[in-house]
């Protein structure tokens, strides 16, 4: 059994939900479906029993009523589990995961900055990539922005 | 009245009040930072944004552009995800041809870095040597692709250019001068006292530490920590190469200069193999102008660490979703414990050592004083000037070194 | 042209004083300008110096395209330098905005926030067209 056969057979053991939901596209790619209120202890799980010890970034993306998260984990090995989430648009609050890794606060920030994601429990710190004075309720990453908007509110 | 001022931190001419992008906020007390905020985005321009607005050729060229040091890094970990997607079956001979350049990238880079760090600690010589020898692999660039920088030399499916018989030749008499030179300057590294008392002990991360605040490439390797993409997650023509993946246990400033240096003798080796053992074949193979439904993750070992790309492809012959994750923004949380607790003169050359956007080191830094209250803003030049003035008090004077061959 | 004038123009034509501001974009023009100091291109040779402050600087060399954060700070530089002074736009995004022409955060190349003297086309511009640049515009100088 390959290492990627191993950690599919021990997630879909543990969480009988995810049954059908891990796929190894190729060596060292896994990626998985979780809703958000069982995301936690899978994420949690990833980290403290199957070795997932790096993230390397959590991708946003705009999927029309909800937001789609993917949280790219990462083992020492080489191998990859990509777990992908979602939260409703109309609502989209997120729970910050930087207890476990401190590296998330900038991928969460991006997020927040260019989706409109509102994370919980972040420490102070600065916002990131916009600038201060980027006007409120505008995310670039949403499908359908168009920067013009901006134009138009600097009276240019 | 000299040395009144010596001790003072220079403001400069700039207000805080006005608008300018500043890329650390400190606090400070007496001479120790007390705690860091980094403020980056001074460069954010909304390429994801308009990858999703471009054709994924067009895509190739934009994301190449990201950084003018790493642009093949960019270029190649975009391909890489969009090969897979598609279900391509990228050549050998490509493969090895984009592992050449990859690794010619990761010379220049750190022969760069070299010329950089000496700059930051007053050794403005280093800065002309490690330059002039750097131009060796420009040279060497050009050629192979007709540009120095920002080399083209990707496309979906492959590579644009061969390699041909007479320029393997220049590249490995290029190899051959500067594998002298690198080790001329492992040996200056290791054995002259003035750079190792300026380097040793500054920026501390311990391997615990480098590995929970997720840090990469040379950073996360001088403290002991042995990520490198290129052993861990192979691409390209990696895993058909031979070469040792160098980790170091100073786990200090000076660790990162070593790691860098040593470094770049496996990059010779692995730019003599890819030429000596250069399938035959063609150069790429027909990609679809639309990218079926499918996501990929890519990832590469820049020069500076761990580079990441997604992508989501809809169909069409734009991509649903580009996500890049550089190799900076994952050492971030490791410079802020670096620097906290420690003297502001080390801020310079700690910021340097884990290899940063060039402009990252061009921008103001905001200090607040904790014990006069007061918040000022400063050039990074001036912050330099002072490290290096401060440095010089304690001895570490780089007039008083050797020449330099 | 008056002699005082003539005098000061020489001066500035013998050794003119460049500030170099980058706008942060990818940097590429960055490394070649400083490139185009180093002994193999030698830039100094021309008595061209790199100075700290804009009230020192007679040319303005500037990289990267304008962004929406950097667009005042660029303006208040230029504002900064004495006349006669003289901006050179450095690389294709200082020139036109480049291949970011069209991205959220770039408005464009440099004169659309001040006045250009010299275009510098490349992507990056090599160190042998930055010296060429140079070079013409003060010779142009020189001419007037």
């Amino acid at each position: 059994m390959s290492e990627e056969d191993k950690i599919k057979q021990q997630l879909t053991d543990r969480f009988n939900f995810l049954a059908d939901k891990v796929t190894i596209k190729r060596a060292r790619r896994l990626f998985m479906e979780v809703s958000m209120d069982k995301f936690r202890d899978v994420f949690d799980h990833a980290i403290k029993s199957l070795n997932f010890s790096m993230l390397t970034t959590i991708t946003g993306l705009d999927e029309g009523d909800k937001f789609g998260l993917i949280y790219h984990l990462a083992s020492e090995s080489g191998i990859m589990l990509n777990i992908k989430t979602s939260i409703p648009k109309d609502d989209p609050i997120l729970q910050t995961v930087t207890g476990y890794f401190p590296s998330a606060e900038m991928y969460e920030r991006e997020m927040a900055d260019l989706l409109g994601i509102n994370v919980k429990g972040l420490p102070a710190g600065n916002r990131y990539p916009l600038p201060d004075d980027w006007p409120a309720d505008q995310y670039p990453l949403r499908k359908g922005w168009k920067s013009d908007v901006l134009d138009k509110k600097e009276n240019r | 009245m000299a040395e009144e001022k010596e001790f003072r931190i220079p403001i400069g001419p700039q207000h805080p009040a006005l608008k300018e992008p500043v890329s650390f906020s400190l606090a400070l007390r007496g001479e120790k930072i007390m705690g860091v905020d980094v403020r980056l985005g001074y460069n954010h321009r909304g390429i994801e944004k308009a990858c999703e607005e471009r054709t994924y050729i067009q895509d190739v060229y934009l994301v190449e552009r990201i950084c003018g040091i790493c642009s093949h890094t960019h270029s190649t970990c975009f391909v890489q995800a969009v090969e897979e997607i598609a279900g391509l079956d990228v050549p050998k001979r490509a493969l090895y041809i984009r592992t050449l350049v990859a690794e010619l990238e990761r010379v220049h880079s750190h022969l760069l870095w070299l010329g950089v760090a000496g700059h930051e600690i007053g050794f403005d010589t280093l800065l002309m040597f490690t330059w002039r020898d750097r131009e060796v692999v420009m040279d060497i660039l050009a050629m192979l692709t007709g540009n120095r920088v920002n080399y083209g030399i990707n496309t979906i499916g492959g590579v644009r250019r061969d390699i041909r018989a007479e320029d393997i030749k220049g590249i490995l008499k290029a190899m051959d001068i500067l594998e002298e030179r690198t080790k001329y300057y492992i040996e200056v590294a290791t054995q002259e006292t003035t750079i190792i008392q300026r380097l040793s002990g500054v920026g501390i991360l311990l391997k615990e530490d480098a590995i929970k605040l997720g840090a990469v490439g040379p950073t996360a390797r001088a403290s002991g920590v042995a990520r490198d993409i290129r052993r861990d997650d192979p691409y390209a023509a990696y895993a058909e190469m031979d070469f040792n993946v160098i980790t170091d246990d100073h786990n200090d400033v000076f660790g990162r200069a070593v790691v860098r240096l040593k470094e770049l003798l496996e990059s010779y080796k692995m730019i003599r193999q890819s030429v000596g053992n250069l399938p035959e074949g063609p150069i790429a193979v027909k990609a679809p102008r639309k990218i079926p439904a499918g996501e990929a993750v890519s990832r590469y070992e820049a020069p500076r660490g761990e580079d990441m790309h997604y992508v989501k492809a809809n169909g069409t012959d734009r991509p649903e979703r580009v996500k890049v994750r550089a190799p900076t923004l994952a050492n971030v949380q490791a410079v802020r414990h670096m620097l906290r607790d420690r003297y502001l003169a080390d801020m310079p050359i700690v910021v340097a050592a884990i290899d940063p956007c060039f402009s990252c080191t061009d921008r103001l830094v905001s200090i607040r004083d904790m014990d006069k209250g007061r918040t000022d803003i400063i050039e990074w030049s001036d912050l330099r000037d002072y490290s290096i003035g401060w440095y010089k008090r304690r001895g570490v004077d780089f007039s008083k070194m050797g020449k330099m061959k | 042209m008056k002699v005082i004038d003539k005098i000061v123009n020489w001066s500035r034509l013998k050794s003119p004083w460049v500030l170099h501001f980058n706008t942060g974009a990818c940097n590429a023009c960055d490394i070649e300008i400083v490139a185009a100091l180093t002994p193999r291109y030698d830039l100094e040779r021309f008595g061209v110096l790199l100075k700290a402050t804009p009230r020192h600087a007679d040319i303005l060399l500037c990289s990267g395209p304008v962004t929406r954060q950097i667009e005042d700070r660029l303006i208040r530089i230029y504002e900064q330098m004495a006349e006669p002074k003289f901006v050179v736009a450095v690389g294709t995004c200082a020139c036109s905005g480049g291949v970011f022409d069209g991205c959220y955060n770039v408005k464009g190349g440099i004169d659309t926030a001040i006045p250009v003297s010299a275009y510098i086309p490349g992507c990056p511009a090599s160190p042998k067209a930055i010296m060429d640049g140079v070079v013409k515009l003060l010779q142009s100088l020189e001419a007037k």
